[in-house]
């Protein structure tokens, strides 16, 4: 698989709107992810050991916009804001972040701080799984319904 | 002038605000509930921001939301709309709060005239007419007997707190009225928070006139003439024109100068309407303040030239009117119909969901309000209105002309709306000779 190639699946996953592709090709496996705020990885693997290609990381850019709709590939479970404010990842500044990557939550575990009208709001995670991903970062403005993170099931 | 505002509400009146801001320069941000995630009119403001699921009370009127929205997209100032949170005092008391500038009233004038006893009480110290009334809070049911036998029956029980035709009960004689006092305490209590009741003469198959104002922040007020609402169902308005056709000049002269008394004497700024019931003998009656726009404000601003909300933006940004009354003058007649997403046919069910088809009218003197479009949802949770058919002509003859006209290019399907009865209002005698009440579509045209 070539890096023009490579390239027409990036595109393809932009225009669609993906977040992640696996394709089999012969005896080649390629793996794409993209997600906002984190560096889009490109994994390729030979299907059997073989002499191959080095595994690359690609750069891909974020989707346009954070939509409070966006669908989750199938397998992950979206943990989502309940209210519009500030979101903030960890109690305080000098503290460790509520959760990591890896880390794994039950439904009552705090993900995160959503603050509003001065007001910090403890947000909980309302479902269990492993962290996978997180969709938000510090200070930044978040909506109702946006994800805030992505979690693996049990 | 602000360089941002949020947009505290939804559908046409938010398009309406994203235009004016656009055409002042002020960046606009929506907030929207999931049911209307997909609404076009949203890409058309600067910013969007989610604020909670379809019910209004998670959403449009869910006031930390919408203050939360304010203060992570960093606004100056809200614009309400109508309807909503648009003459909530307790919001523009958040909002003042939080400094952020409410587009409208101030605190003091929106609760003086929000309560309708304190309303009449000032409108009574400005020589504004009014029917005969109870003077006051009715006590009890002993009370509201006396208060009968005095300003003589029939009579309405009105909701202090109340307003917009909810939380009325009519009485005929004294046997009825006991349990009418009841249903309105109650009805009074759960909907406004509020048992305090007043009592009217009612008055019989009235005429619904209303006169547009908008006052600065510096004292200066100016009335934009009247409108006529008199084409209602069910005390909801169908079909607005002005001017209020076969007004003798001088009473309209009078009702105009009472309101912008009425609208001085509480320092009111920004835009409000003062609403007043004619009777066949050419008396008025003061009804109540709306402290906000109105759905109606198209057909003023067609006639005036000025626009309202542009006008409510400016002047909450502290600019001073360049106008005086003299400058005020009007051309024309324009008419309004509300078009909503009800089934004439069928008692008037709503009928919300996909649009498949749409085309809009155009042509001379058309001016079509609206947020609605092919492909568009229209969600079940929210009012019906699809949207708003203005037509301005240098005659009444004309503008009904026209409105038939207009009417008859739309293309709204499968949706089933109100068009064919406006349609019907049209073409109607007693329309066409504006000999109408009030009741007129319930009396005359839906008893079939």
């Amino acid at each position: 698989m070539d890096i023009k190639e490579i390239k027409r699946l990036v595109k393809l996953m932009i225009d669609n709107d993906l977040t992640e592709m696996n394709i089999v090709d012969g005896d080649q496996k390629i793996s794409l992810k993209r997600g906002p705020g984190e560096q889009g990885r490109v994994v390729m693997e030979p299907a059997v050991v073989q002499s191959a290609p080095v595994a690359q990381a690609i750069q891909l850019p974020a989707p346009s916009e954070p939509v409070a709709a966006e669908e989750s590939p199938s397998s992950l479970i979206d943990v989502t804001s309940p209210m519009v404010g500030t979101f903030y990842g960890s109690p305080s500044p000098d503290t460790d972040a509520f959760v990591s990557v890896g880390d794994t939550i039950s439904d009552s575990t705090v993900v995160c701080i959503v603050e509003a009208m001065k007001v910090m709001n403890e947000i909980k995670a309302e479902c269990s799984g492993r962290v996978a991903e997180i969709c938000a970062t510090d200070a930044q403005p978040v909506e109702f319904g946006q994800v805030l993170f992505r979690l693996t099931p049990d | 002038m602000f360089s941002r505002i949020l947009i505290a509400n939804r559908g046409e009146v938010a398009l309406r605000i994203i235009r004016a801001c656009k055409e002042l320069g002020i960046e606009s941000v929506a907030v929207y509930s999931q049911a209307d995630s997909n609404a076009s009119y949203l890409h058309l403001a600067d910013e969007r921001v989610c604020i909670g699921k379809a019910p209004s009370v998670d959403s449009y009127l869910n006031i930390p939301r919408i203050i939360a929205a304010a203060e992570i997209t960093d606004v100056e100032a809200i614009h309400p709309g109508y309807g909503f949170l648009a003459e909530n005092a307790h919001f523009l008391e958040v909002c003042r709060d939080c400094k952020i500038e409410f587009i409208g009233p101030s605190l003091e004038s929106m609760m003086l005239l929000g309560d309708k006893i304190r309303a009449k009480a000032l409108a009574k110290e400005v020589d504004v007419p009014m029917a005969p009334d109870s003077e006051g809070a009715v006590e009890s049911v002993d009370d509201a007997l006396e208060i009968a036998e005095q300003i003589g029956y029939p009579v309405a029980i009105k909701a202090a707190a109340g307003g917009g035709g909810r939380g009325i009960r009519f009485a005929h004689n004294a046997a009825s009225l006991k349990s009418m006092y009841t249903q309105a305490k109650t009805e009074a209590e759960i909907a406004f928070n509020d048992g305090t009741l007043f009592m009217e003469k009612c008055i019989e198959n009235f005429r619904h006139v209303e006169v547009q104002l908008l006052g600065d922040k510096h004292g200066n007020v100016v009335h934009l003439y009247e409108r006529d609402c008199s084409v209602q169902r069910r005390q909801q308005k169908v079909v607005e024109e002005t001017p209020a056709p076969g007004l003798d000049p001088g009473l309209r002269d009078e009702i105009c100068a009472s309101a912008v008394r009425l609208a001085k004497a509480c320092d009111y700024y920004n835009a409000g309407t003062v609403e007043f019931m004619l009777d066949d003998e050419d008396n008025f009656y003061f009804l109540e303040v709306n402290t906000r726009i109105q759905v109606e404000h198209p057909i003023t601003e067609m006639v005036t030239g000025v626009d309202l909300v542009k006008w409510q933006l400016r002047i909450a940004a502290g600019e001073k009117l360049p106008f005086t009354q003299d400058d005020i003058t009007t051309n024309g007649v324009a008419i309004e119909c509300r078009i909503n997403a009800e089934d004439p046919a069928n008692n008037f069910r709503p009928s919300p969901g996909h649009v498949e088809a749409f085309v809009a009218p155009g042509g001379f003197g058309v001016r079509w309000d609206s947020h609605v479009y092919q492909g568009y949802n229209i969600p079940p949770t929210y009012d019906s209105l699809v949207g708003k058919l203005i037509v301005h002509q240098p005659t009444r003859a004309e503008a009904i002309a026209g409105t038939k006209r207009a009417l008859d290019e739309f293309v709204i399907e499968p949706t089933k709306t109100t068009i064919p009865l406006c349609r019907r209002i049209m073409s109607e005698q007693k329309f066409v000779d504006a000999q109408w009440d009030t009741k007129y579509i319930e009396r005359e045209m839906l008893g079939d």
